[in-house]
């Protein structure tokens, strides 16, 4: 029964979904769409059926208390005997699945939420109410059993020691997830093989370019084998062909290593090369929940961000200038 | 296993200062112009005496050099700014997210810093001595030499949870310069790095007996010098409570505040 639903899965959800996602689509005959479009769901079903959550949240809410103080000289010592508060709802009752290996984008504009959804992911921040579930653990209660199962990289904020090089850096991160030797030294070969930074194992973290630490980021986020990885804006910053390179990186450890991946990113190819499903944010809430080529059809990205959020997102668009030109694809017709 | 990740650590900080030169020659210089202005100073105060409050000239010296040395092990001040800027800057999820205790990293961190300075201020510490020709004094007595290397640990020890402890108050208050000057301050007087606490009043010393920053580096220092010999062991035992005491706080703060880390900043 099990090689049945393997085989099935394989032949059917995987190659007829691709198809169907891709510029083919266009030249098959409505019957064999709708045949294809038939396997194609059993085998979202069957897939459904047969990968476990790995992240589940119900009703999750962060509401930040920020301290707030009339202008001028005057505000500033009333300040020193009453202080007002205001309240602001980062993340409002989110409710949001995602099943093992699943390759999703989480999009928004500045202050969305996305950033703060992610922090109560890792558990970094704890949610004001609501129920979450990371890998069956409560984040928050920082338990070491969890940690060493999930992975963070965010563009802006390093995890690297600056003065040390990244071989120093595998070394302290090996013992720190206590990873077998063995283990150790096979991903780190094919870390280095897979982002071709053999030469730069010895250099200071320091001297590195952008691109060149975003890539150490990531071999010292993967090391130990996560089951989830966070990314938090991961190409921010990198060139046209940077971006390229971390794009086709993260495909090949979703494929290859079958690592649950949430992507956060202003830029649209980001999501739109990497992720089958997206999750759009705005204001603490979610509007859109689905399959990554429905969210974008032919529109372009601004346009698309337009009509969700009612208004314009200046940081969309401004992904590298040949990035922006390029079409609606599948995953697999990019990289 | 779980112990290796600490040595790591501690390694990594050690080799981490090895980038830093020009600190390792100040911290030498800084060292040796602390001994001469004190060879200066107490050269001046003993002009025309042989005892100062049961002090010679030289066991004077070997108080200075050998706490001098002592106190610029204590290097943990280091570790309430790494919290400190990190909470405020939002990048403290940096240790939020790996799987170590925050704490035991931050002691193997000093550890592996305490650790590389060590050669270097004993060599300037040797050197002082060789060059003004002091007759060191030094205990000989085994047991008092281990008992001073018992409360040296546990006065680091200490001094780590302390800046630590003032580092996650900055969760609560956001800034926490006036608790680390009240530190600072605390620390220069009743640790006896300015001026030897048998100078002070009897009634003086005995409130300092009873706080933490006695046996830092002032009593560890008089062991070392062959006196107090009799307070040895109160003293760890005293250290040992404090540092005990301090562990509770610190697990008390950290669950209550912990929560209120929101890791946005500047």
């Amino acid at each position: 029964m099990r090689k049945f639903i393997k085989e099935f899965q394989e032949e059917h959800f995987l190659k007829n979904f691709v198809k169907l996602g891709s510029y083919q689509r266009k030249f098959i005959n409505e019957h064999d769409r709708m045949v294809m479009l038939f396997l194609c769901k059993k085998g979202m079903v069957m897939n459904r059926m047969y990968t476990k959550n790995v992240i589940e949240t119900r009703n999750l809410t962060k509401i930040y208390k920020r301290y707030v103080k009339k202008e001028g000289i005057g505000g500033s010592i009333a300040s020193l005997f009453r202080r007002e508060y205001v309240e602001k709802e980062a993340v409002s009752h989110m409710d949001l699945q995602i099943r093992e290996g699943e390759f999703v984008g989480l999009i928004g504009p500045n202050g969305a939420g996305k950033t703060t959804f992610i922090k109560m992911l890792t558990g970094i921040i704890a949610p004001t109410s609501g129920e979450i579930s990371v890998l069956g653990y409560y984040p928050n209660d920082m338990k070491n059993a969890f940690k060493k199962q999930y992975a963070v990289v965010m563009g802006q904020k390093s995890q690297l020691f600056f003065e040390l090089t990244t071989n120093d850096i595998l070394r302290l991160f090996k013992e720190i997830y206590e990873i077998p030797e063995h283990d150790f030294q096979r991903n780190k070969e094919y870390f280095i093989e897979l982002f071709g930074v053999r030469e730069l194992m010895d250099v200071q973290v320091r001297t590195l370019s952008l691109g060149e630490r975003m890539k150490m980021e990531l071999i010292v986020a993967l090391l130990h084998d996560p089951g989830i990885l966070f990314l938090d804006e991961p190409t921010i910053g990198l060139d046209v062909v940077a971006s390229r390179q971390i794009r086709k990186f993260l495909k090949e450890i979703n494929e290859e290593k079958k690592t649950t991946i949430l992507l956060t990113s202003h830029y649209m190819e980001d999501i739109r090369t990497l992720c089958r499903r997206s999750v759009v944010i705005n204001h603490g809430v979610k509007i859109y929940d689905g399959g990554t080529e429905e969210l974008f059809g032919d529109e372009e990205p601004g346009m698309v961000m337009e009509r969700l959020y009612g208004e314009a997102d200046p940081a969309v668009g401004s992904a590298p200038a040949d990035d922006a030109a390029v079409d609606c694809k599948s995953p697999e017709d990019d990289l | 296993m779980k112990m290796r990740k600490y040595i790591e650590v501690a390694k990594v900080n050690f080799k981490a200062q090895f980038a830093w030169r020009a600190d390792v020659i100040f911290n030498m210089i800084f060292t040796v112009s602390k001994i001469l202005f004190a060879y200066l100073l107490w050269r001046m105060v003993f002009s025309g005496k042989e005892v100062v409050s049961g002090f010679t000239f030289h066991s004077m010296l070997s108080y200075y050099i050998v706490s001098s040395f002592l106190s610029q092990l204590e290097m943990s001040a280091g570790i309430s700014s790494e919290i400190f800027q990190r909470i405020r800057n939002g990048t403290f999820s940096k240790y939020m997210i790996i799987p170590v205790s925050m704490e035991g990293y931050f002691v193997a961190m000093e550890a592996g810093i305490v650790l590389f300075y060590l050669a270097f201020d004993l060599i300037a510490a040797l050197l002082w001595v060789f060059i003004f020709q002091i007759e060191f004094a030094f205990v000989t007595d085994v047991f008092i030499l281990l008992s001073a290397l018992c409360l040296i640990l546990l006065g680091l020890f200490f001094m780590v949870q302390l800046s630590y402890y003032l580092g996650i108050l900055t969760l609560k208050y956001q800034g926490i310069d006036t608790f680390l000057m009240i530190k600072n301050n605390l620390m220069a007087l009743i640790t006896g790095t300015i001026v030897p606490l048998a100078l002070f009043p009897e009634s003086v010393v005995r409130i300092m007996k009873a706080l933490p920053f006695y046996y830092v580096t002032y009593l560890p220092s008089m062991l070392l010098i062959g006196r107090c010999q009799e307070e040895a062991l109160a003293g760890i035992v005293i250290m040992v409570c404090w540092c005990l005491v301090l562990q509770v706080v610190i697990r008390l703060t950290w669950a209550k505040y912990s929560r209120k880390y929101d890791g946005v900043g500047i």
